[in-house]
């Protein structure tokens, strides 16, 4: 049995938008991972994680988006996450993402609050 | 108070990747035939999925296999979900793998499956013991007052 997470970019004027379909496990948090990291490595500093088409994340594909983080704050830069479902946003606060990535309801606000 | 026993299921499955998500599904499936609202729900899978990937990642069974039970039981005030998860592998201290892990909210990259199972379930117990095997018992209610 898999579950193929799905990922898609939207190139923004200063930043990007990444969209999560399904679940994020090992194998999604590495397909996550590879894209942050490409466009990190195009100079990327503002990224946006939207996971409205995720409903599930287990404790190590959070430990890979921690270690995106912490990547992406070596380099100056920031991420944000945006449309939880209540429980994935309850995991990331005992998980101690949101004490490093900003959180928002929506798209439209993260968009205008991130300058994207 | 009565209580009437209205679902049971049992599954054993393969420590394969992504088995988590049987476990869950067919767990969610009872859930909504009791009613349970889907944020409870959400919050049930997400710890079956949580002591599935600890059963699978840490017990070193050597059946390769992961035992589930789940009971759904409507009561006056509501319903409540029973789970057993059981592996028949080397045990763990539970009161060792808390003392490793940060306080809420610290950034940790692993081991907060069992801090993760205990905020999003009702009532969690752990049966376990060196080369004996593991059972975690957990209870999620639709109701949190139900004295």
């Amino acid at each position: 049995m898999t579950e193929e997470l799905r990922v898609a970019v939207d190139r923004k004027a200063n930043g990007a938008v990444l969209y999560t379909k399904g679940y994020i496990n090992n194998v999604g948090g590495e397909e996550i991972a590879n894209r942050a990291y490409e466009l990190m490595d195009d100079n990327v500093r503002t990224l946006l994680l939207n996971l409205r088409d995720t409903k599930i994340v287990n404790s190590i594909g959070i430990s890979i988006l921690i270690e995106i983080i912490e990547k992406m704050i070596d380099k100056g830069g920031s991420i944000a996450f945006c449309c939880l479902t209540p429980v994935i946003h309850k995991t990331f606060q005992i998980m101690g993402l949101a004490n490093y990535a900003k959180i928002f309801e929506n798209e439209d606000t993260a968009l205008k609050e991130l300058g994207l | 108070m009565t209580s009437t026993a209205e679902r049971q299921m049992e599954l054993t499955l393969p420590m394969v990747a992504d088995i988590e998500i049987a476990a869950a599904r067919a767990a969610g499936n009872l859930a909504r035939e009791l009613g349970m609202s889907s944020e409870k729900i959400d919050e049930m899978t997400h710890a079956i999925i949580e002591a599935c990937i600890n059963a699978r990642e840490h017990s070193g069974c050597e059946d390769n296999r992961i035992y589930l039970r789940f009971v759904g039981t409507s009561q006056g005030d509501g319903s409540r979900i029973d789970v057993w998860i059981t592996d028949h592998g080397r045990g763990f201290d539970p009161d060792e793998a808390r003392s490793r892990r940060p306080a809420v909210g610290a950034t940790h990259k692993r081991g907060r499956g069992l801090q993760l199972i205990e905020a999003h379930m009702d009532e969690v117990s752990i049966s376990t013991s060196s080369g004996g095997g593991t059972t975690i018992h957990m209870v999620k209610y639709e109701k949190k007052n139900h004295d």
